[in-house]
């Protein structure tokens, strides 16, 4: 015996396996552990021969997994369901049989053959799903919660693991850009409740971790915690919703091998409709300025000029959005290696993403792994190990690809690109413009940009989790986590020199305002420390069973950044920093914050009848001045199964019948650090007869009595399945309210011009319900089902102590939702001057063909006072639908998701006509304010720089940003596996894919999925793709 | 072995104790910490300076000649106030007001706090001179553009000063001349610096700044008398070459009274790209043909002048302030389209030489020549002016404005001119010697001329007309109150004719 506990310890992977395998796991054994034949050998050679069933429709399981109760001797079921096991000992004794989707049997085996019949999971009934600090049957849950399964990801391009939030009750996720390496979606759950960082918190196998630097392949599954009751054990952070994301283990006595693989091709979504013939540019922008009063820009010489050349160099039609934008590739693998013995399960994965961004010369890759280890080391003491780690590289231009370096980067200089304007000349060297016009003084050629220099991101990013967990006297267990979660990032940019050459002359020029040539090394990093303890105590007293928790946890978060950059290059091929000679600049700082918690649960129930649960925590955060320090964030729940009551229990209609209520109260502690701080600043320096000296001064008012967010929430909610499983529903209706929100507020410039300080200022209410329905059922091959869930929050100031708050043309205000677009009120467009004249004073100039505003105020003049709220980008519907046919071996699935009732707000170039010298889209030829054509939806045409007064903050420019979209359709198709079988596979699957390749929306300036505070349009546009690809599985 | 791996649970060793969540802050000062040593009272003032960046006075001042017929900006902020199209919303007009408060805010603190260090007592007292020096600068353009504002000279104080409403333009002016009656009088300040404090408000500068407070209220004795107190400091004199005041090898010339001091890579401005490439105040042919000829006439008068060679035998600083088609600049020869808004260029304030091609293009915000907000031909200038308005015509004016024609290579001023002419002369004199410096639309303001000067076509050296002016003389003499100002405090009041 002794040697067998030996034996334990080390990793023996079980059963049947494809032969290579098997010889590999076989030689392994020799070596590392003969005593286990050893051991076998003098007993009975005794063979039990079985099959395995589906105990409704007695088809054969293939795969099932057979093992003889304390041993590692096991079987996997073959094509008919028949195993054989040499087992060693006498009859009778008790097998333990598994199956995915099927619950669990142990079965007590007298005879051979013995045939075993499983019954099909009754999913919903038994899940179990991830809570704070431990693990519920969802059917005993009070609280409301979200969960995703690993299956409804599976073979999705999901190439940031935010995506995968898509379409879950209460969670609006937002996806912006489908930048390379940085493309995550925002989550805001169950509205907006602060004027601060609204993300959730997120935690990754139990420590606060970015859900973007999890490789989606390695999830299990994502919890989403919506209310007090829920999340209330994260306290001071949870108030916007908590999300725990399980990583992949491995299973006892299941060893296999999974491989998944995608390819395919991404394009961009929308851009806008911009007017790309360079006569038909010209001549607009002439009417344009012809109504400002001003000359014309470019002579009719120039215009008969491009309307009869013929070299494409110099008398270009250029879309800028064709030369900056591509079909690109995009592949990822995935592969796992995952088991267990008796006593150890692990679980090794790698991955692999190869992105190529739609913007030519961009790219990301993703390289990742995920090892778990668990252990039972003695009956009491259990330990494991988890690592999670990822390496980003991504590269881009070192002007940036996005919104980073604002009009200067090369989003922005697409959209201030001129159809006059090419990449190349004739010799294929960078073009330069030959047109002067001012506004494009000079030209910064973005192809010529994209391809020289570069601005190259090495991000590593790992958790490593490291648990104990002892089982203690009187059901007491006792766990301890350490871990920590690091972070290091580098990005390195090389300005280089570039020339252009005109191609009308040939005059070869420097690119004009880019920063010189030059190189810059930023490099980042953080490492946040966890430790936390926990006991928990289960115990049953007949039919009441309590559930504890107490636990105690320190975190700790530390981050630094450091940049130096350099000047004085001879060539653009010198890369290091050492390789420059002038103007080194250097800067660097470093930041820490520290979480001391408290936290308890209580857990009862009768007869998983009647549930009662409270939670709480006691936290204590150094963002705060001493005394503002502590907080402490209650929440009580109950439930009621109405499902297990006599009265329903015999009539067999609800499988699952539920009602629930919580409430509790959560904490926001997100503000920037030292905000209580008078601090005094450093870094106003000057300089005197060439030589910096140091200046500090006040930069910022402090509020040193500022303390926690807090947000009390109320939830009812109903849940049920009926039907055998067939129908289920879940109705909540929720009330979340925020007091002390924190905002910092602006304050008059008078007072030396200060930033003003954070304070809390406020309530805001978010009020509204979620529902979700699903379907589904199954005859013979043919298999369906469909879910479709709807979630309105009403979001509203209730009170500022009579207060407005403004920034740029939002504010808020109470009685309106938080940022509502705050501006003029349009009443159309003047049609003639009498009109003008009769009207309340607009703007000295104003014209037939501008906007007419509405004199709120009634005091005959325009301004300020007559601002009304006249948008709202939160949206008050967030909704989606999914649904899958399955026949035979063919599954096709669908996800909408969809906006409605909410606005935009757009200023940036392109959304105003010749904004900043930029372009004009082609509505403002065609649907703009003349004399001949007085119905025209725009107003005159006007440069937007030129004549304000029509782009005023005002109704007439609010865009409804509502839309629906295909987010993913999927066809798959798994080949039998009576065929896959005879190969070692238990798996194999091909599969299509389709993302966001339909949206319905009125908003067709660019993706509706966009930031909607945002006023330009330059961020990294999002990507649809289409992708095929396999996934295989050998056991 | 088994039992070792118990030790696990002791490895977390919990800090938990009572100061675990004390954490300062390792990269600023707290108003507890500060105020301790001579270094520290030394940065407030430096940070003070530093405020000057943000003023209307940075070198983006120079832009406020495009708002007058010296120059023309064909877009942007400045276009719009030049065709009236401005109002209470129009972020430069927040810029400017914020701007001032920074500077205000942070000479403030310093004056409020400087005498409980322990420090030199001559050196305090420099110290509090120089901050005095900068409050009225800072307090100058809420005097002279907005008309009057929240006169604040307390330390910085959220609850106290948030809704102060608007003092009157006597009360502001009032403040500005004792500080610089404060910081002038007296050797709190020297005449000069060395080393790396050169660039600190001198007494000059403070007498100087003066001059022009009284000459901008147009109260002639006064101003005369701090112009006549500064030349006879005799700290200051002419720089020989004209041009050459505004090279970056001659920055802190002996011309120069105060400047605001730029460095790259860590201070700087975008003057080079901007005038040259952007056309951020592109010269007009109103300035163009208001430079003499050689013989000291006006060209419509001169017998040197052809107008078919019109750049010939003109006054040397044409071809210093302005470029001209033809000539040579940047080391090439300028082509008629080179600068397409007016078919001039602004040379002032560009570094780049005629003869020499520069080494790299210019790129936003590498530009590092220091601006000037004084110097010692404006003194010479306001004296002229402050005097001949005083008293009427004496030798020392002519001696003055002589002063200046000879470093120009000009003829002297005809002498026994009346009030009135050699009112005349001095005006065009300014305008001339000053261009492109960023004075002549406060000094057309405080003529009211503005009125008539600013309204009307706007015509590119082709004669075509490229944009209409206009500005209302009973609103646009002074600026709007911003209106986020009054967003944020309500009791300020709003100037005539504005909106809120």
């Amino acid at each position: 015996m002794h040697i067998q506990e030996e034996n334990r310890r080390v990793f023996i992977p079980a059963v049947r396996m494809p032969e290579k395998i098997r010889v590999t796991c076989f030689l392994l054994l020799l070596l590392i552990a003969p005593n286990l034949y050893a051991q076998n050998q003098p007993m009975i050679n005794a063979n039990l021969r079985g099959q395995v069933i589906d105990s409704k429709t007695k088809e054969p399981l293939i795969g099932a997994t057979v093992r003889i109760k304390g041993t590692t001797n096991g079987a996997t079921t073959d094509v008919e369901g028949k195993f054989a096991l040499v087992t060693g000992q006498k009859l009778p004794f008790i097998l333990q049989v598994n199956y995915v989707g099927y619950e669990a049997a142990e079965v007590e085996v007298a005879t051979s053959p013995a045939t075993i019949s499983l019954r099909e999971l009754n999913q919903d009934l038994n899940d179990v799903v991830v809570v704070g600090y431990g693990t519920q049957k969802k059917v005993n849950l009070t609280g409301s919660v979200s969960t995703i399964e690993q299956k409804t990801l599976a073979n999705r391009p999901i190439t940031n693991s935010t995506q995968a939030l898509q379409n879950v009750p209460g969670v609006f996720t937002n996806q912006t850009k489908g930048r390379p390496g940085a493309d995550g979606a925002s989550i805001r759950i169950r509205g907006s409740g602060t004027l601060n960082n609204n993300n959730p918190l997120v935690l990754v196998d139990g420590i606060e971790y970015p859900l973007g630097d999890v490789n989606p392949g390695d999830i299990e599954s994502i919890t989403v915690l919506k209310d007090a009751a829920s999340a209330a054990i994260y306290g001071n952070r949870a108030a916007n919703g908590v999300i725990l994301v399980k990583t992949k283990g491995g299973r006892k006595g299941v060893f296999s091998l999974d491989y998944s693989f995608y390819a395919g091709s991404q394009q961009a979504t929308q851009f806008p409709d911009v007017v790309t013939n360079t006569v038909e540019y010209m001549e607009g922008k002439n009417r344009a300025l012809a109504n400002e009063g001003k000359p014309a820009e470019s002579s009719q010489a120039l215009i008969n000029e491009f309307r009869t050349g013929t070299d494409p160099f110099i008398y270009p039609n250029t879309n800028w959005f064709d030369l900056m934008f591509r079909n690109a590739a995009i592949q990822e693998h995935n592969l796992r290696l995952s088991g267990g013995s008796e006593k150890t399960t692990f679980s090794v994965s790698l991955g692999y993403l190869d992105q190529e961004g739609i913007m030519i010369e961009t790219l990301g890759k993703r390289y990742s792994l995920n090892a778990n280890v668990n252990a039972d080391i003695t009956k009491k003491l259990r330990v494991g190990a988890a690592i999670t780690g990822n390496f980003w590289h991504s590269k881009e231009s070192a002007y940036s690809a996005d919104d980073g370096n604002g009009e200067g980067g090369l989003m922005g200089l697409t959209y201030r690109g001129l159809p006059f304007q090419t990449a190349y000349a004739q010799d294929g060297s960078y073009a330069d413009q030959w047109i002067r016009v001012p506004g494009h003084n000079f030209f910064r050629n973005t192809v010529a940009l994209s391809k020289e220099g570069f601005n190259k991101r090495d991000q590593f990013r790992t958790l490593a989790n490291l648990f104990g967990e002892y089982q203690l006297p009187f059901n007491i267990r006792y766990k301890t986590t350490l871990a920590a979660n690091l972070m290091y990032g580098i990005n390195k940019y090389n300005y280089p020199a570039i020339n252009l050459t005109n191609p009308k002359t040939g005059v070869i020029t420097p690119i004009g305002n880019t920063p010189a040539r030059g190189v810059r090394q930023a490099s980042e990093n953080a490492i946040n420390l966890t430790n936390f303890h926990t006991l928990t105590w289960e115990q049953r007293f007949g039919q009441h069973n309590f559930n504890a928790l107490a636990g105690f946890s320190i975190e700790s978060f530390r981050d630094a950044d450091f940049s130096a950059y350099n000047q004085g290059y001879l060539g653009n091929d010198l890369e290091e920093l050492n390789a420059g000679s002038t103007s080194p600049q250097v800067t660097g700082r470093s930041g820490l914050s520290k979480l001391q918690s408290y936290f308890g649960r209580i857990n009862y129930n009768y007869r998983e009848r009647y549930l009662f649960e409270a939670n709480f925590r006691y936290d204590g955060s150094s963002r705060f001045a001493e005394g503002n320090r502590w907080g402490f964030f209650p929440s009580f729940s109950a439930g009621w199964r109405l499902s297990e009551e006599s009265f329903l229990k015999g009539t067999g209609i609800f499988d699952n019948l539920k009602l629930r209520a919580s409430y509790g109260q959560l904490g926001n502690q997100n503000l920037p650090l030292f905000s209580y701080v008078d601090a005094i600043s450093l870094g106003q320096n000057y300089n005197f007869n060439g030589s910096v000296v140091s200046g500090a001064a006040i930069t910022q008012v402090a509020d040193p009595n500022i303390t926690w967010e807090t947000t009390a929430m109320t939830d009812v909610g109903i849940e049920g399945s009926f039907l055998r499983g067939r129908m289920n529903f879940e109705f909540d209706w929720f009330s979340k309210q925020t007091t002390n929100i924190l905002r910092q507020i602006s304050i008059p410039g008078q007072v030396g011009n200060l930033a003003g300080p954070v304070r809390n200022i406020g309530a805001v209410s978010n009020r509204g319900f979620e529902l979700t329905l699903g379907w589904k059922d199954a005859f013979k091959h043919f298999r369906y089902n469909i879910d479709a869930n709807i979630t309105k929050v009403t979001n509203q100031v209730t009170n500022l102590n009579g207060q407005r708050y403004f920034s740029g043309n939002t504010i808020i205000q109470e009685g309106s939702p938080i940022d509502s677009f705050f501006g003029l009120e349009a009443e159309g467009i003047f049609q003639s001057a009498a009109e003008v004249a009769a009207s309340p004073f607009q703007n000295t100039g104003t014209q037939p063909g501008d906007l007419r505003y509405r004199d709120v105020d009634g005091n005959n003049i325009i301004d300020n006072n007559d601002r009304v709220v006249i948008g709202n980008s939160i949206p008050k519907y967030v909704y989606g639908f999914s649904g899958g046919i399955g026949w035979k071996n063919f599954d096709f699935s669908f996800i909408f998701q969809g906006l409605q009732d909410v606005d935009t707000y757009l200023t940036g170039n392109l959304a105003q006509p010749f904004k900043n010298g930029a372009g004009v889209t082609r509505d403002w030829l065609t649907d703009s304010w003349t004399p001949q054509n007085p119905f025209a939806r725009l107003p005159r045409l006007t440069t937007s720089n030129g004549y304000p007064q029509n782009f005023q903050t005002s109704g007439f420019w609010v865009r409804d940003a509502s839309y629906l979209r295909l987010k993913n359709v999927q066809l798959a198709y798994t080949l039998p596996q009576k065929w896959t079988l005879k190969a070692g596979v238990s798996l194999l699957k091909v599969f299509m894919n389709a993302q966001n390749y339909l949206t319905i929306t009125n908003f067709k300036f660019s993706d509706p999925e966009r930031n909607l505070t945002r006023a330009d349009l330059i961020e990294y546009p999002n990507a649809k793709t289409i992708t095929a690809g396999l996934n295989l599985s050998l056991k | 072995m088994k039992k070792y791996l118990y030790l696990l649970f002791l490895l977390p060793v919990l800090p938990a104790c009572q100061n675990f969540l004390d954490v300062t802050p390792t990269d600023r000062f707290t108003q507890d910490t500060y105020w301790r040593t001579k270094d520290q009272a030394e940065a407030a003032l430096n940070a003070t300076y530093a405020a000057l960046f943000y003023n209307v006075y940075a070198a983006g001042s120079v832009y406020t000649d495009a708002l007058t017929p010296n120059s023309y900006q064909y877009n942007n902020e400045y276009n719009l106030i030049s065709r009236g199209l401005h109002n209470a919303a129009t972020g430069f007009f927040n810029d400017a007001w914020n701007g001032s408060y920074r500077g205000i805010g942070r000479a403030n603190n310093l004056l409020a706090n400087i005498d409980q260090v322990p420090m030199d007592v001559a050196l305090k007292e420099r110290f509090k001179a120089e901050a005095k020096f900068l409050r009225a600068l800072f307090y100058l353009p809420l005097w002279n553009y907005f008309g009057g504002a929240p006169l604040i000279t307390s330390a910085t104080d959220f609850e106290n000063q948030a809704s102060l409403p608007r003092n009157k333009p006597e009360e502001l002016l009032a403040q500005i001349l004792k500080d610089l009656d404060e910081a002038g009088s007296g050797t709190a300040l020297p005449l000069s610096y060395s080393g790396t404090d050169k660039g600190r408000a001198t007494r000059g500068a403070a007498l100087a700044l003066k001059a022009r407070v009284l000459l901008y209220a147009s109260r002639w004795a006064e101003a005369a008398d701090a112009a006549k107190q500064m030349m006879d400091l005799k700290s200051h004199n002419l720089f020989p070459d004209y041009r050459g005041i505004f090279f970056l090898e001659n920055e802190g010339n002996t011309e120069v009274i105060f400047d605001l001091q730029y460095r790259f890579p860590e201070f700087t401005h975008s003057l080079d790209i901007s005038l040259d490439q952007q056309l951020g105040s592109a010269p007009l042919p109103d300035l163009l043909n208001d430079y003499y000829a050689t013989d000291g006439r006006p060209i419509s008068s001169s017998a040197v002048y052809n107008a078919q060679r019109p750049y010939e035998n003109r006054d040397s600083r044409l071809q210093a302030t302005i470029i001209v088609p033809g000539s040579q600049f940047k080391g090439a020869t300028v082509t008629p389209v080179q600068y397409p808004s007016t078919g001039l260029g602004m040379k002032k304030y560009t570094i780049f030489k005629d003869n020499e091609r520069p080494v790299a293009a210019p790129t936003s915000g590498t530009s590092e020549l220091n601006y000037i907000l004084l110097r010692y031909a404006d003194v010479l200038l306001m004296y002229a002016e402050a005097k001949n308005e005083a008293t009427g015509p004496e030798q020392s004016i002519y001696d003055a404005l002589n002063l200046i024609r000879t470093r120009a290579k000009m003829p002297a001023v005809s002498a026994g001119q009346s009030r009135d002419q050699l009112r005349e002369e001095i005006r065009h004199e300014r305008r001339i010697e000053l261009a492109g410096e960023g004075l002549y639309y406060n000094d057309l303001r405080r003529w009211r001329k503005a009125d008539q000067l600013l309204n009307g076509d706007v015509r590119n050296l082709a004669g075509n007309r490229i944009d209409s002016r206009q500005f209302n003389a009973a609103r646009d003499y002074l600026w709007p109150v911003p209106s986020i100002a009054i967003q944020n405090n309500p009791a300020l009041s709003q100037n005539p004719g504005y909106n809120k």
